[in-house]
């Protein structure tokens, strides 16, 4: 049931006459405390923490308290029981918790917050721990009268103390940038008033009594703990036990016991759609309905569905019944050595997780046998390859167990390899290409960049430093969320913040690593040329693709304009035309009848042929091309008056058309032109119409191409 | 060790598909894959081997049913076809050519085509392929022509056309030097448009010679150190019979970004991701009375009004210490956004400090593009180079998108490996591993127990060394996947049961005991005491079933009044358990709605106070 258990902390703060005040210059001691209780409870509300925490003020004016009978426990108030921190709690502290003029022993407010802790016990809730944060200057006077009495009741109820003071000249320099380590020391303590020394002894007295190991390292100064409590709280989850048995063939099984170490964690919360009126959720209501691929999108309930999976061209029908029954089958949890390997063998795996192995708790057996594989799997330099399978629920894995060893533990540590069907196995072109081979003084370059930013280095004593842990930033993504989510809280209606500096610094390059590089690497700007090449691709928007709808009209005018236009540099440009070539042949046409240098016939011959040639590819892309040479073909032929080619040639190509399977290509051509023969509007030219079925060219009498013929070449080719 | 190794062997995915990628230079393919088979039902192919070996044509049946299912699970969208040739009776789209009959045209496989090839296998196939088709004369460069047609008349982009002739003759036409003219001018063409023409000649009694005119026909091999023709009665077959059922997969990158070593310098790479897990294909939904797929449509609307919100008509919220924290939509998007996409090296580390199990996701694999930032490769060979002789891999913040937090990975220098064939066995580049965040390490408590002895270490290494085995990453199918496909296929096909999976990760438990033999024993009495029994359930189960059960404990439930007013008193209610507390209601006449330890508290609290 240790979930269950709960801790329950009381904050005790000094609001006390003295807590105001402070040196010229310097920040109040109230102020500095004020923003460590806010900290505090921020981390205990984004961490979701069962913890209860309750609030006492003392040295304030008024008295509130259970205790308050006789005149005695004087300006002692309790501001919240205890109870889960909120954001009410937060503004509580913003808004009430202000300086005050009295005066009390805080040894002796201890003596209050410890019976109050008392009488809640007695009201039956049960916490695993107790926790008094005291938050004080000690620059009043102690009694030391009930000392004893005190360190006595304390111990018995099994609570732990935590002294927050603030000493602002024992801030010494050399510590303040080293997070987490620094404690007071005594002795350091000069320029404490004498009241302040006694009550650090006294302080001592009872810290060491209560917990005789670390009992100083509990009493921290203000600006230390602003520094510890700067980020929010990182998640901790507490660690699943999952029994098993290791088994090696039938009849060799070691008992072992496996926990999640390091995984890809998330957050539990997700964001709600809400309506951005009322801000309600129930207000917004997402449902699903599932359609018939026919025209009316008729909606069909979702029991009259079921399900089917893709088998090459057909969806095989297969219910979710059916396939329950025919599914793979295992018999659940297992962890079975299928054999041993190489330790380097194993370089590609899925490692979503990492999992440690060791023997449970109450055996010593299981202990020592396996301590037995995983020193011999070190040795050896071999990790095992095991089945695992979580239970008979989840699909089984294979993977690898490394032996890992440690100053104080020995475990296995199994993470999941790949199987056949994961792998990507793509191959790239060798780097071993001349064109890339690096000069002897690229490399010396790339060298001395390398030197440069080490990120761990040996000081004076050979001790490796790291500079950087990775595995000790807090992840960015929540800190920053909580951020933001505390700010709108609290701030509602104001920007979002930018993001807090600590953060900013702690995901950039060291500075000393920043400031070392820079000569290193402006030689490596002079030794490696490198240049972008232009983006092709922009992203393009929706209006640059679609938004010409409103605009095609005048696009298409000045696309008549520009044809002209082209044609005329055409001319200049190219005037060495001498045949219709393929990859423009409706342009070559063009030009070839302006300089008039080979006979119409000939030309359209060329042009024709062309089109055939074209047609035999049977790609859209050609379809396309072809149709607008037909169109050229009917422009040039409709501009010299001879008409009898033009109309010959579209006669034998649609004769032609049902037994080449050009089809698709006519339909295009229908659709897409132009009165196909020339007749009806050009009467000067005298020529029948050749066409006895006039069927198709009745509607053939569109103008331009048409524009969803036109999208739908687009999109083919 | 050969029964590990046996493991793998016929492993090697289909070699075809992966060649035909590989020698892309461009590897960003688009289009189809295309496959026509070209099969000679000539009378020759159906002659049965000596002691009852299966006939060419079955042989060949057996062949394209399973490229047939293959690509079913790999590749669905490619085209097969399959044309026989030497037929008696013709059929092909325009009915142009004689003695070439198309069985199936170029389109994606499916049931049926796989059902139908399956009717042609075996003796009752041989019949059915006598009645339909018969053998007749024949003219490989009518059915060349035939297949050209076949791919000209597909309006689809094809990427890689591959027609492939399975024959057991090798002179088709004997020795009509017209006809074999006119396949090779057919065969020309069609190399021409970028086919490339396989040979599967198969057995034929006195040998098959290739050199006597299959040589003129098929496309040269693309590698040149491979000298002329396969001798040997083609142990294609043998890949071509391997059943792959993996969803084949393209090589793309999943980002191109800047590998940035400071400020101006940065080096375009493409993420690419060395594995990734594979599912199972989803479902599609169909509609029950027609099978007929229907698609879903998800819409957001207002409960009170009933009409439809816009998605700027809504806003995102988080609930945190009782409250409702909302915000609008970009602004989540803007707080997940730390910095452009880019991988920024923040320094280096010696390889000693990459701690082995801190990865959190598989690792992705980087390598230069060239076409992005000229200049690239060789810097990051450069720096490849140098990273592996000094033993160092870079620490470096990757931010794979926009509006996407960073994460922490550490490059790792990994050089190009060939096997003795000059294939390549792992690509170079850099494997970008990702390092955890501190709030992905959970704390655990880690028991202690004394170290094994040098005695029980020396005994665990020989088990260990008895079970070695060489591990290859694609040796192991997922049986949950395999099982899948079957049953989809057994489903799609009609047939009684699915083909039953070998299961790979299943441990050889009889093989294991026998290479280890008395080993095992040695070492149990080495590390357990002759009492101790691992399988046995653990001690704290035990225990219960020791007590006898539940049913003992109820007499000792009850408990006096004056205890429980002490229990009350001191505030240690708690330490009774739930049983004792809810019999002390009994006792006491409380009625208790709830179960819960806390509320049968709290009601024997409120009594007791009366």
């Amino acid at each position: 049931m240790a979930r269950a258990a709960k801790s329950a902390l009381v904050l005790c703060m000094d609001v006390g006459f003295s807590m105001s005040n402070s040196p010229p210059g310097e920040e109040p001691p109230f102020d500095q405390a004020k923003k460590v209780i806010q900290k505090f409870v921020q981390r205990q509300v984004f961490s979701e923490s069962k913890d209860e925490m309750a609030l006492v003020l003392f040295g304030t004016d008024a008295t509130k308290n259970p205790l308050d009978q006789d005149g005695q426990y004087q300006h002692i108030t309790v501001r919240r029981q205890l109870m889960a921190p909120d954001f009410e709690l937060l503004e509580e502290i913003e808004n009430h918790v202000r300086p005050e003029s009295q005066q009390t022993d805080c040894i002796f407010s201890l003596v209050a917050v410890g019976l109050f802790i008392q009488r809640i016990k007695m009201l039956v809730k049960k916490y695993d721990r107790l926790n008094i944060v005291l938050l004080t200057d000690l620059s009043t006077q102690v009694s030391s009268d009930n000392l004893d009495v005190i360190i006595g009741n304390l111990g018995k109820l099994g609570i732990t103390l935590q002294f927050l003071n603030f000493f602002i000249h024992m801030c010494d320099p050399e510590n303040s940038n080293n997070m987490g380590n620094s404690y007071y020391r005594p002795g350091v303590g000069k320029g404490l008033s004498r009241e302040q020394k006694q009550g650090l002894e006294m302080v001592r007295d009872i810290m060491l009594s209560l917990d005789e190991d670390e009992g100083l390292d509990q009493v921290y100064t203000f600006s230390e703990a602003i520094e510890q409590l700067f980020m929010f709280k990182h998640i901790e989850r507490r660690p699943m036990a999952w029994p098993c048995q290791l088994t090696i063939g039938s009849s060799l099984s070691i008992r072992i016991v496996g926990y999640k170490a390091v995984t890809d964690e998330k957050l539990k919360k997700m964001w709600i759609t809400v309506d951005a009126q009322t801000s309600k959720r129930d207000d917004v209501k997402r449902e699903t309905v599932y359609c018939l691929d026919d025209d009316n999108e008729t909606e069909v309930q979702k029991d009259d569905t079921i399900q089917g999976f893709r088998y090459g061209s057909d969806i095989v029908p297969f219910s979710k019944v059916d396939q329950e029954q025919m599914k793979y089958k295992h018999d659940g949890k297992c962890f079975a050595v299928l054999g041993f390997t190489k330790h380097d063998s194993v370089w590609c795996s899925l490692w979503f997780q990492t999992i440690k192995m060791f023997a449970p708790k109450d055996d010593e057996h299981a202990g020592v046998a396996l301590s037995a594989l995983i020193q011999a799997l070190d040795k050896l330099n071999m990790v095992a390859i095991v089945r695992y399978a979580y239970d008979r629920r989840c699909n089984p894995q294979v993977g690898a167990a490394f032996p890992c060893i440690k100053q104080t533990y020995e475990c296995l540590v199994y993470v999941q390899l790949p199987f056949m069907e994961d792998l990507r196995q793509f191959s790239f072109p060798s780097l071993e290409n001349k064109k890339f081979t690096p000069s002897e003084s690229q490399l010396a370059a790339v060298d001395s960049l390398i030197d440069s930013m080490m990120l761990v280095e040996e000081d004076e004593n050979g001790q490796k430093e790291d500079m950087y842990k990775v595995h000790e930033i807090p992840n960015p993504a929540f800190q920053r969320l909580f951020q933001c989510l505390h700010h709108r809280a609290v701030n509602p209606g104001t920007p979002l913040p930018t993001m807090e500096q600590w953060l900013k610094d702690a995901l950039e390059r060291p500075s000393a690593i920043s400031e070392r590089c820079q000569a290193p690497l402006e030689e490596m700007k002079r030794k490696f040329p490198l240049k972008a090449v232009e983006k092709k691709k922009e992203l393009k928007t929706g209006a640059q693709i679609f938004g010409k709808g409103s605009a095609e009209p005048d696009a298409k005018k000045s696309k008549v304009d520009e044809e002209e236009e082209e044609f005329n540099l055409a001319k200049i440009s190219e005037g060495n035309v001498t045949s219709v070539g393929s990859v423009d042949p409706a342009r070559d046409f063009r030009s070839l009848i302006n300089q008039k240098s080979l006979p119409f016939g000939e030309v359209c011959q060329q042009l024709t042929h062309r089109i055939e040639q074209l047609l035999s590819n049977r790609s859209t892309h050609y379809y396309m091309k072809c149709i607008t040479c037909i169109q050229t073909f009917r422009e040039q032929s409709v501009k010299l008056g001879n008409a009898d080619l033009y109309n010959s040639y579209l006669q034998s190509l649609k004769k032609s058309i049902p037994n080449s399977g050009l089809q698709v290509f006519w339909d295009l051509l229908v659709q897409g032109m132009i009165s196909l023969f020339i007749g009806e509007e050009k009467k000067e030219v005298e020529t029948e119409p050749a066409v006895d079925d006039a069927g198709d060219v009745d509607d053939l009498v569109s103008v331009c191409l048409n524009s969803s013929a036109l999208k739908y070449l687009m999109f083919v080719s | 060790m050969a029964e590990w190794n046996a493991f793998y062997q016929n492993e090697e995915a289909d070699e075809e598909q992966e060649e035909g990628e590989e020698s892309a230079v461009n590897y960003k393919v688009t289009g189809r894959d295309s496959l026509v088979f070209l099969v000679d039902a000539s009378k020759e192919m159906f002659i049965k081997g000596e002691d009852g070996e299966p006939s060419n044509f079955d042989i060949t049946m057996q062949c394209v049913r399973s490229v047939y299912t293959s690509k079913i699970i790999s590749s669905h969208r490619d085209l097969v076809a399959l044309v026989f040739y030497g037929t008696e009776k013709s059929k092909n789209p325009r009915n142009s050519f004689k003695h070439v009959y198309v069985y199936h045209d170029l389109d994606e496989p499916g049931a049926k085509r796989v059902q139908d090839v399956e009717a042609l296998r075996g003796e009752r196939g041989a019949r059915l392929a006598a009645d339909t088709m018969g053998s007749g004369e024949v003219s490989l460069g009518d059915a060349l022509w035939c297949c050209s047609n076949l791919y000209s008349d597909i309006k689809l982009r094809l990427s890689h056309k591959r027609l492939m002739i399975f024959t057991c003759m090798d002179q088709p036409h004997g020795g009509d030097s017209t006809k074999d003219r006119q396949a090779r001018t057919k065969a020309g063409d069609l190399k021409e448009t970028g086919v490339v023409i396989d040979l599967m000649h198969l057995m034929k009694p006195g040998g098959f010679d290739v050199s006597l005119f299959f040589c003129d026909i098929v496309s040269p091999p693309e590698d040149e150190s491979e000298l002329g023709l396969q001798v040997e009665p083609c142990g294609k077959l043998d890949d071509l019979q391997k059943r792959v059922q993996a969803k084949q997969q393209k090589k793309r990158a999943m980002a191109r970004v800047n590998l940035c070593l400071g400020e101006g310098m940065n080096v375009a790479v493409g993420v690419y991701a060395n594995a990734v897990t594979a599912r199972k294909p989803s479902a599609i939904r169909l509609y029950r009375e027609t099978n007929e797929p229907v698609h879903s449509k998800t819409r957001t609307f207002h409960t009170q009004t009933g009409s439809l919100l816009l998605p700027s008509e809504t806003r995102k919220a988080q609930v945190y210490g009782n409250r409702q924290i909302v915000m609008e939509k970009d602004e989540v998007d803007t707080i997940k956004k730390f910095y452009d996409p880019e991988i920024f090296l923040i320094g280096f580390k010696p390889m000693e400090k990459l701690k082995l199990h801190h990865h959190i996701r598989p690792s992705v694999l980087l390598y230069p593009e060239e076409q992005q930032v000229t200049g690239s490769s060789c810097v990051f060979a450069a720096l490849l180079k140098k990273c592996t002789e000094k033993k160092v891999f870079a620490v470096c913040r990757y931010t794979p998108r926009r509006n996407y937090p960073p994460r922490f990975v550490a490059l790792v220098p990994q050089r190009e490996e060939v096997d003795e064939s000059n294939v390549q066995v792992t690509p170079p580049g850099f494997n970008a591993i990702f390092l955890p965040f501190a709030d992905d390490i959970r704390k655990l408590d880690t028991p202690q127990f004394p170290t094994a002895s040098d005695v029980q270490v020396d005994k665990m290494k020989e088990i260990i060394t008895k079970m070695r085995f060489k591990y290859r990453s694609d040796a192991f199918e997922n049986p949950v996947i395999q099982q899948h496909y079957r049953n989809l296929e057994a489903l799609a096909l009609d047939m009684l049961a699915p083909e039953s999976i070998e299961d790979f990760i299943m441990p050889k438990v009889e093989q294991i005991d026998r290479r280890l033999g008395p080993l095992v024993d040695e070492f149990k009495e080495l590390v357990y005491p002759a009492s101790y029994n691992p399988d046995s359930k653990p001690a704290a189960k035990r225990k219960t079933a020791d007590a006898g059960g539940g049913d003992e404990k109820k007499p000792k439930v009850e408990i006096p009044e004056a205890e429980l007013r002490a229990h009350i008193k001191n505030g240690t209610l708690g330490k009774l358990t739930v049983p004792v507390l809810k019999e002390a209601c009994k006792q006491f006449g409380i009625r208790t709605t709830g179960t819960k330890k806390q509320e049968l508290m709290d009601a024997l609290i409120a009594q007791m106070a009366k």
